[in-house]
């Protein structure tokens, strides 16, 4: 089922279109598999083609970016690029595996002044890794320019990609998709201790091949820390995307994994109506609604009754009434009339059947991925002086 | 695996996620290209009438070799019903936000104080008044607001067609004009581009006690306009980002340990968890009143709980002439009224001017539960708290 072998044609094509310096990378690679591939072919005229092939273990060996060839951008942001990889060597089978490759440039990591996020990021993802509806971190490496992280590749892409082209949801899907994050941020908030996730929207919410979601991008993920007396300790550091930012957020009163609940508020808005509640060309009028004004439903499509009551309830100012950080937490949530009848426990074990399966039809199929432009603008140096100075908080990559 | 053999236990009808409805099927994921792979929308309720029923098929928007779709992706997407969604709602894919990360003082160890530079009575009162209606600055309690007022940096632009905002430039600073006017321009390739009409359009003019800037307090974002000084002689006020998020951070950060160490002392609160104690730190209001002012009246019911933060204050008993018991900073009191309706049994009244942070019943039971159920985490009734021997507020129980 697996044996065909995607059409990577931008691995073999010219430098053109590639990240300048991840052009050189895969072209020294290419350059080394074909000088093996030769040598190998001269040494042992007589030996079977694969057996000499050295495995390609993803977990077990320093990783550089010369392991793996480039298929496709996967998606991009203001200091990362998620690239669609495999092994440039190894065994055939090893060969055909697929990953995503994130990609942060440094010296955008440093001038965006992101350099706690990116480590957050790392170790949230090595402590979540394997949880049902969480993208896993394969590995992480870095080399002179470039932060990596490599994940499992989810070919089902981005839900944003189906709200908007089917404009909205019905409560069946919605319910679904909810379900699903609830249960993440259960885990998130109550049995991780304490992360807070700070950035759902549906462009961080991916499909698996069976249509269940996986939460990727954990580059605003926080754990939330204790002070001497135990107490946890809120976070104050802007982070989210503007139509999904809390009030407290805006207002810079410290924030907690309650953000993640008002988050899940809009979203199923987003999903029932095809647009969050609050949304403006200006994002300053997009925070004075978020801060001043309530949540309105529109007339077309009609909602239901718990629908808007569960949104409602999530999108509430005032924390000492929010849905999720109330007393109960998550459990409370899952009380709500919104989720009347859903079994839980089938939810966890993915035992509901996704309402859309994605049209992936081969492992390392990017078909359900947007096509981006494969370069990047051109970028500052990182000189040696930000090596020296910042090298060392990169050190756990 | 396959999750199809899975029933509800509700019934195929009570299935809360509704019938299976877009499926292409496990056979059609591996299918050859040329098959269509239909996908009803989700809202259509033809669905299920056949793969014909007005489908919008993945080929459309996912399907076709890279060389295609990359036409058809470049630039945001156009979803279908453009129509029905409100005007100029921008449905491409939104970009995060964050600025740059802030630590308090207590955990950076770098003995931030907050810049001030000082005014008069005059410009406080403008300025205070130019604020005042800004989103960002309404909520702000008396302290922040004060800090904030003094933080504020004089900056003279002497003369007309001075620059102080080039659209797409990076953002730090929010600007209130204190003398003069200000043109804002706009151009619409979201940044100045070089010539004579490098600043577009002419959108608004900004005089004194106007403001401009405000997105930079929240984090750096490219500049939507350029601005240039209308005449010579111009007066603005400057504040920084880091320095007002810090301002906001730090007494927040302050205020909200203050409140954890005092409620660790709250025998009532003793078998709370540190998360619980803290989420009522994060729920209590402040609140200020006079000297001579009744912050709890006798006989009244009793439906908050009260931290005085700042100030003294005494409980008085009718028919009792002294004082029954005299509050301090760090003291607490009427925590009664969050286990029981019983009417106050004294009145407190605040001696100086005081501040208090305070606690309604309702959202206590909202964050925690009911309270009932918290004493019996532990045998509570057995712990020598004090509260019973000295609070003049509880009425012992019939």
């Amino acid at each position: 089922m697996a044996a065909t072998v995607a059409p990577s044609q931008s691995m073999m094509s010219g430098g053109g279109g590639l990240h300048p310096l991840q052009a050189q990378g895969l072209h020294a690679a290419q350059r080394q598999h074909q000088q093996q591939q030769q040598q190998k072919q001269q040494q042992g005229q007589n030996q079977q083609p694969h057996e000499d092939v050295e495995p390609f273990d993803v977990q077990n060996r320093h990783l550089t970016i010369n392991d793996f060839v480039r298929v496709r951008t996967l998606g991009t942001g203001t200091f990362a690029r998620v690239v669609l990889v495999r092994p440039s060597h190894g065994t055939e089978a090893e060969r055909s595996k697929v990953y995503a490759l994130k990609i942060l440039r440094k010296t955008e990591v440093i001038k965006l002044k992101q350099l706690d996020h990116v480590r957050h990021e790392r170790q949230i993802l090595a402590d979540v890794s394997g949880h049902p509806f969480i993208t896993s971190l394969v590995a992480s490496f870095s080399d002179h320019d470039f932060l990596y992280l490599l994940l499992d590749y989810i070919p089902g892409g981005e839900l944003f990609s189906y709200l908007r082209k089917f404009r909205r949801f019905d409560e069946d899907m919605a319910r679904f998709y909810a379900a699903e994050i609830v249960l993440v941020l259960e885990y998130l908030h109550e049995q991780q201790g304490g992360i807070a996730y700070r950035d759902m929207k549906p462009e961080n919410l991916l499909l698996d091949a069976d249509g269940h979601i996986k939460l990727v991008d954990f580059g605003f993920a926080k754990r939330l820390g204790n002070n001497d007396n135990e107490h946890p300790v809120e976070t104050y550091t802007l982070c989210g995307t503007p139509e999904y930012l809390a009030p407290e957020v805006i207002h810079n009163k410290g924030h907690t994994t309650a953000v993640d609940w008002w988050a899940l508020g809009i979203l199923i808005y987003e999903f029932l109506t095809g647009y969050p509640p609050f949304w403006h060309q200006n994002p300053i009028e997009i925070y004075k609604q978020i801060v001043e004004k309530p949540v309105i439903f529109p007339h077309d499509p009609p909602i239901s009754d718990e629908a808007k009551d569960i949104i409602r309830q999530f999108c509430t100012v005032d924390r000492s009434r929010r849905l999720g950080n109330i007393s109960g937490g998550a459990a409370r949530v899952k009380a709500h009339p919104f989720f009347k009848g859903v079994n839980w426990e089938a939810v966890a074990n993915k035992q509901y059947r996704g309402p859309i399966i994605p049209p992936v039809r081969y492992p390392g199929d990017a078909q359900c991925f947007d096509v981006y432009p494969e370069e990047d603008a051109v970028k500052d140096e990182y000189t040696s002086e930000m090596e020296q100075k910042y090298d060392d908080y990169f050190k756990d990559f | 695996m396959s999750s199809t053999g899975f029933t509800s236990p509700f019934g195929a009808n009570a299935n809360p996620f509704g019938a299976p409805r877009i499926d292409v099927g496990p056979m059609h994921r591996v299918a050859e290209e040329d098959e269509s792979e239909n996908v009803a929308s989700p809202t259509t309720h033809a669905f299920g009438q056949g793969p014909a029923a007005e489908g919008l098929t993945f080929q459309h928007t996912f399907g076709g070799d890279a060389a295609s779709s990359q036409l058809e992706h470049s630039g945001p997407r156009s979803p279908p019903y453009l129509d029905t969604y409100p005007a100029q709602y921008n449905f491409a894919r939104r970009t995060s936000v964050s600025a740059e990360s802030l630590k308090p003082t207590s955990e950076t160890y770098d003995n931030w104080v907050p810049p001030f530079s000082p005014k008069t009575p005059e410009q406080l009162e403008r300025l205070k008044k130019a604020i005042s209606g800004n989103f960002l600055f309404k909520h702000l309690e008396e302290e922040q607001s004060s800090q904030i007022l003094g933080a504020l940096v004089e900056k003279r632009i002497p003369a007309k067609d001075i620059k102080v905002i080039t659209q797409g430039d990076t953002g730090d600073f929010f600007y209130v004009v204190e003398k003069g006017s200000f043109d804002i321009y706009v151009n619409s390739k979201s940044a100045l581009q070089p010539g004579p009409d490098g600043m577009g359009n002419k959108v608004d003019t900004i005089s004194a006690g106007g403001s401009f800037g405000e997105l930079a307090l929240m984090y750096n974002a490219p500049r939507a306009a350029t601005v240039i000084s209308a005449e010579p002689g111009c007066i603005l006020w400057v504040l920084d980002r880091v320095t007002f998020r810090r301002i906001l951070m730090e007494s927040t950060f302050q205020r909200r340990r203050m409140y954890e160490n005092f409620l660790d002392t709250v025998p009532l609160f003793s078998t709370l968890t540190p998360y619980e104690k803290s989420k009522i730190a994060d729920a209590l209001e402040s609140k200020k009143y006079p000297p001579g002012h009744a912050i709890i009246s006798e006989g009244e019911p009793g439906n908050s709980f009260f931290l005085l933060e700042a100030g003294e204050a005494v409980a008085q008993k009718h028919g009792v002439e002294t004082p029954v018991k005299h509050y301090k900073p760090g003291d607490f009191f009427g925590e009664l009224a969050l286990l029981n309706d019983a009417p106050r049994a004294a009145s407190i009244i605040a001696t100086t001017e005081v501040k208090v942070a305070m606690l309604g019943k309702s959202a206590f039971q909202r964050l925690i539960g009911p309270l009932e159920g918290i004493l019996r985490r532990e045998r509570y009734v057995g712990i020598k708290s004090g509260v019973e021997d000295t609070d003049p507020l509880h009425v012992p129980k019939a």
